[in-house]
């Protein structure tokens, strides 16, 4: 149990650990990552590309980033490596190619370091909050609302391949080199799938527009700080206005929900 | 209920968004089932071939399949599917411009086979480009690029023309059920003949 909290499930995977890198905010993380992905992609030379890789696998584990995780995060890029570096070989010879493609193979793995780093030290929530200044509400309503829907499309998916499953449908992972099981998937899974998307693609539309999103060019929403910093001015009034008698309290500004609350105290 | 209010881009109305998301969620969804069950090379062109076209079919508008792809790149980042980084926004969006650019030329794209499977195989092509791209940056000569390109496209582009080959007989089928909207000249066609009816 404590292996799987400390190490990592999948490439890329966040990790929640507390580290230097996880503690810097999103943008500067991206800043870094970026700088140091052009600084690879530019040297030539083995002493600066040296000085590169240092300072990417520095990076890396200043994270608490273990190397089993630079294994899992970097193996993919192997079959790259093995690749380039026989073109290379094929094309300029034994001696001649092997610093070139050891060169390029390595700065392409480098490249990628940095933004793994950005992934597996990023929450989801920080990445969005870092999104809100950049991009538009409305397509971050619409990836919140597909990332909602991701598990429940999972289940809807697992649900209506049972029930096709106990009608007779082919689906087994065995039969998968068969015509008829990719039939069977595209006119019994994915078919109902869509259906069932579209209904819900339906329901949503209208619940979220009963709501009044999309109505207004910005985005409006009761911003809890603000009642927080509201409440609070408000609390300093009525400690004064306690010492003053003359004075009275009105609480009639207040936000509706913080109203009921200071009623049933 | 009509939904003929705009929500993004003065385009798609919200539903049409909502859709085109949950499109996204799909290809997000099969990427994960299949890298944990397949190994072979481009596979995961197969579905984000066939949900980008089947996205277009369904919503009939320019910007739509690109809509998908980034949203679907969006979501691989968020859920940390993304083993190349932030990069791998370049694998679902240009495969996505280029169904919408073809879209552009051929608005029934989505509905003859040979011209689906035609630009299946075109779109899951640039597979190879983004890493390309950065090969040409780390230096690599033009030559080497392209065939190590051609290499890994090989496979995304078997994958991507069969993924793309059930999307006419869907668009069909929930065209036939009156889920989605006949394109134009059916349309037509359709209202003729209920009104001589």
């Amino acid at each position: 149990m404590k292996r799987r909290l400390m190490g990592s499930d999948y490439a890329c995977q966040y990790r929640a650990v507390d580290s230097p890198i996880h503690r810097l905010p999103a943008g500067w993380k991206m800043f870094i990552s970026t700088a140091l992905s052009v600084w690879i992609l530019v040297v030539r030379e083995p002493q600066p590309l040296l000085l590169a890789t240092a300072s990417c696998l520095l990076y890396y584990f200043l994270a608490r980033l273990t190397l089993s995780d630079l294994w899992r995060d970097t193996r993919f890029f192997l079959i790259q490596f093995c690749i380039l570096l026989s073109l290379f070989l094929y094309r300029l010879g034994y001696p001649a190619g092997l610093w070139p493609g050891i060169r390029t193979s390595l700065q392409i793995i480098l490249f990628f370091i940095p933004g793994i780093v950005f992934l597996r030290t990023t929450q989801v929530s920080s990445m969005m909050k870092g999104l809100r200044k950049i991009v538009p509400y409305r397509i971050l309503f619409l990836l919140f609302t597909s990332l909602r829907f991701v598990p429940f499309f999972a289940r809807e998916m697992q649900e209506i391949s049972l029930a096709q499953k106990l009608r007779g449908a082919r689906l087994s992972p065995r039969e998968s080199f068969q015509p008829i099981f990719w039939r069977d998937v595209f006119s019994c899974i994915i078919l109902p799938l869509l259906v069932r998307a579209m209904k819900t693609a339906d329901e949503a539309a209208l619940s979220a527009q009963a709501r009044g999103m999309g109505s207004r060019a910005d985005r409006t929403y009761y911003d809890v700080r603000v009642l927080e910093a509201q409440l609070a001015t408000r609390e300093k009034t009525r400690t004064r206005t306690d010492t003053t008698p003359n004075k009275k309290l009105t609480c009639q500004k207040l936000p509706i929900k913080r109203r009921c609350e200071t009623n049933e105290k | 209920m009509k939904n003929n209010v705009q929500f993004l881009w003065n385009r798609f109305s919200m539903r049409e968004a909502l859709l085109l998301g949950f499109c996204a969620t799909f290809i997000v969804l099969t990427k994960a089932t299949l890298r944990m069950k397949l190994g072979i090379s481009g596979h995961s062109m197969f579905f984000l071939m066939f949900f980008l076209l089947l996205a277009r079919g369904i919503v009939p508008k320019t910007g739509a399949a690109t809509l998908v792809g980034l949203l679907a790149g969006s979501i691989s980042i968020a859920l940390g599917l993304a083993h190349k980084g932030p990069i791998i926004m370049l694998n679902f969006v240009l495969p996505a411009l280029i169904v919408d650019c073809a879209g552009i030329l051929l608005p029934n794209l989505t509905s003859r086979y040979l011209t689906c499977i035609l630009i299946g195989g075109i779109a899951a092509a640039s597979k190879g480009l983004s890493g390309a791209l950065i090969e040409l940056f780390a230096g690599a000569p033009m030559k080497i690029v392209l065939v190590k390109g051609l290499i890994e496209s090989l496979g995304g582009v078997l994958f991507g023309m069969l993924g793309s080959l059930p999307v006419p007989a869907i668009i069909r089928k929930l065209q036939t059920n009156r889920l989605i909207a006949y394109s134009d000249n059916r349309s037509q066609q359709r209202t003729g003949d209920e009104s001589q009816v």
